[in-house]
């Protein structure tokens, strides 16, 4: 299989350690040395790991080693470096830049120099045969990340299962579903070359799941029950900032305009554990001038079990605020879905200054079901009628709405490979996993389920500006003190991948330089026309 | 000859004794509250330990502060639990009002999850808390 070239060396490569005059004999290996073969002693280590390298290619694409059988010329074989480095070429792979690696390099091409695994094998894929026009603004990288630890034919592997689940959700677009079901196999079968347990491997096997339910039918399947959903949110707060980012950032904006006022009132659409709220209250228990009387509207989902979950929250932020001597008063509505809440059972006074906060909850209501007005602009119309002092709005920056399912696919494939990068600089555990279930049950709306049992509509934050204005609110500018607080908040999170970035008067947080969700903050605007408190809550223009 | 010099003993000098501790850092406090009884109740008095929190700020903190730290679990809690690693994450050594802010308002999260470890997110999860991600506290 190996050929000399018999003008390059003067004798046969089986000689002694008896190297070419321009090589100091001391530098060389000598027990490689004794078997013919010169390697410097400083190289021995990436030798190799080239050599490893190379059996792995080797291993997995037998077809190509009767390539280099025939077809290819090698020289000097003696100089193992150069000759490993040659046949790897044959094989199409960059050979690697010698780096300062340390002796046990981490298995996670974590936040490093380079840009993130997902990100680069699906920004790869996605660059060479997805119109850059449907492509956000990205650097796509022009080269490998240095910390390489997957190996190149694990990387050709996630480059292929990328390729296959854009094709297999294609197929499902087109109806044919007996050629999707093939990949999905097909697709499976790939899995088990890639490391499953982070990046492009784990991504995959999510999205895999996710076609094969809705290929069965069984989508709608995945809701859970409220308490499952709040055991999710939790540990999804946990795990990484983004949650906490929208709390803090929505918090400033509201303690910015209740600045000056005596009497307050927040309505939260969606309540949970009521995470958010501890840190107003203290904000306004030590703001200048002495705290408000502040009242706390929470709306939730109806607890099955006859345990009033609302109230149980209600009750502990009420302790709260009362150890911090804040005149506090919790009132809880509780409803399945956001449209089923009428103004009348918010209670807001006149006299009061009124703040509505939306975390991840507007873009539910985007469902269009012709046979009713649209949820969203009902419920737009009675909050610009309450006429409150702000709106804190948070929104996944995403693109999942489109009506076309291959569209909404490839972007939701973007984007929860970007949020599970992110995910990998987490170490708390049990927090990081049960997390990945939340964004899992994320995954498996947007791509299994269909019409209203779709709830997970994500829309960009131009999106969500154009329908704003349209419903008669203007932007309200979040002030450098909630970006200094967003970029400290940050800053404490160990992982260096995160971002904010301010996008005129919003603030968005991202992975490197990916935004994945956004805060803005919005005023009603004055109607002539309309009265505040008229009874009928269609007012739309 | 015997010398005649008097002995002196810290211990019989609080306030000089006090006055020391108050210009510790936190590890040298701690430290400290392992010497004997008498330095373990000294150091131990918040008072000091809001001593070390504010003492790198440009100003005073509002008085309106205090009741609120105390309520939500006193300034050692505050310093051990949140300042140091804000401190130590953001690299700094003199606060800014946005920093101790922060601070405050972690602080309040945390005390919020402490009063809900009985209640049924304490049954799926005790050791939760949205302050792990900046380290696991050490207590001395």
């Amino acid at each position: 299989m190996v050929t000399y070239d018999p003008a390059a060396s003067s004798g046969s490569s089986n000689g002694t350690s008896s190297s070419s005059a321009n090589k100091p004999s001391a530098d060389i290996d000598g027990l490689l040395a004794g078997a013919g073969y010169k390697v410097r002693s400083s190289e021995l280590r990436q030798v190799a790991q080239r050599l490893e390298r190379l059996e792995n290619v080797m291993v997995n694409s037998p077809a190509e080693i009767s390539l280099l059988a025939s077809d290819t010329v090698h020289y000097n074989p003696s100089d193992l470096a150069s000759w490993v480095d040659s046949l790897l070429s044959e094989f199409n792979q960059p050979v690697p830049v010698p780096t300062n690696l340390p002796d046990f390099p981490d298995l996670m091409a974590g936040p490093g120099p380079g840009p993130p695994p997902n990100q680069t094998v699906v920004n790869n894929y996605l660059a060479d045969n997805i119109i850059p026009s449907q492509l956000p603004e990205q650097n796509i990288p022009a080269q490998q990340p240095q910390l390489m630890v997957v190996t190149a034919m694990e990387e050709d592997s996630g480059i292929r299962l990328v390729h296959m689940l854009l094709t297999c959700a294609e197929s499902v677009q087109r109806g044919e579903l007996a050629l999707a079901g093939s990949l999905i196999e097909d697709m499976k079968g790939l899995l088990t070359h890639v490391n499953t347990g982070c990046g492009i491997g784990k991504v995959a096997g999510y999205f895999i799941d996710a076609l094969s339910r809705r290929i069965v039918g069984v989508g709608g399947a995945v809701c859970g029950s409220a308490y499952e959903n709040e055991f999710l949110y939790h540990h999804f707060y946990e795990a990484c900032p983004y949650l906490k980012f929208a709390h803090f950032t929505a918090n400033q904006a509201i303690l910015e305009a209740f600045d000056g006022h005596d009497c307050v009132h927040v309505v939260d659409f969606n309540l949970m554990h009521g995470l958010q709220w501890p840190a107003l209250i203290q904000a306004l228990a030590l703001r200048p001038g002495g705290p408000p009387l502040l009242r706390l509207t929470g709306i939730g989902p109806p607890s099955p079990d006859g345990r009033d979950s609302l109230r149980e929250i209600g009750l502990r932020l009420a302790e709260l605020a009362r150890s911090v001597n804040i005149r506090f008063a919790f009132r809880g509505v509780a409803a399945s879905r956001l449209e089923d809440v009428k103004p009348w059972m918010l209670q807001v006074s006149p006299k009061e200054a009124l703040a509505v906060n939306s975390i991840m909850q507007l873009h539910k209501l985007l469902g269009s079901d012709p046979s009713r007005n649209s949820p969203i602009e009902m419920v737009l119309g009675w909050i610009r009628n309450l006429n409150p002092k702000i709106m804190t709005v948070v929104e996944q920056e995403a693109n999942h709405n489109q009506p076309e399912f291959l569209d909404r696919f490839s972007k939701a494939l973007y984007y929860y490979s970007t949020m599970f990068d992110s995910l990998e600089a987490c170490s708390l555990q049990p927090e990081k996993a049960v997390a990945e279930i939340y964004i899992q049950r994320e995954i498996c709306n947007v791509v299994c389920c269909e019409g209203a049992a779709r709830v997970e509509r994500h829309e960009p934050l131009a999106k969500w500006r154009t329908r704003l204005q349209g419903a008669g609110f203007r932007p309200l500018h979040l002030g450098s003190n909630a970006f200094r607080q967003a970029s400290m908040l940050l800053t404490l999170f160990s992982a260096e991948g995160y971002c904010v970035e301010e996008n005129e008067g919003c603030l968005t947080l991202g992975w490197h330089s990916r935004p994945l969700i956004a805060a803005s903050a919005w005023q009603a605007l004055p109607d002539p026309i309309i009265n505040h408190h008229a009874s009928n809550s269609n007012n739309i223009m | 000859m015997q010398q005649k010099k008097p002995k002196f003993f810290i211990n019989d000098h609080i306030d000089i004794l006090i006055e020391i501790l108050k210009r510790l850092d936190g590890r040298s406090l701690c430290v400290a509250a392992c010497v004997c009884r008498l330095w373990c109740t000294i150091a131990r008095n918040d008072l000091l330990w809001e001593e070390l929190c504010f003492r790198h700020m440009s100003s005073p903190p509002p008085s309106s502060v205090r009741p609120v730290v105390v309520a939500l679990g006193g300034y050692k809690r505050l310093y051990m639990v949140c300042l140091r690693p804000v401190l130590s994450r953001l690299a700094r050594v003199v606060w800014t009002r946005d920093e101790v802010q922060l601070s405050l308002s972690l602080f309040c999260v945390d005390y919020y999850e402490r009063l809900g470890v009985d209640d049924r997110i304490g049954e799926c999860d005790a050791s939760t808390s949205s302050l792990m991600f900046l380290c696991k506290p050490v207590n001395v």
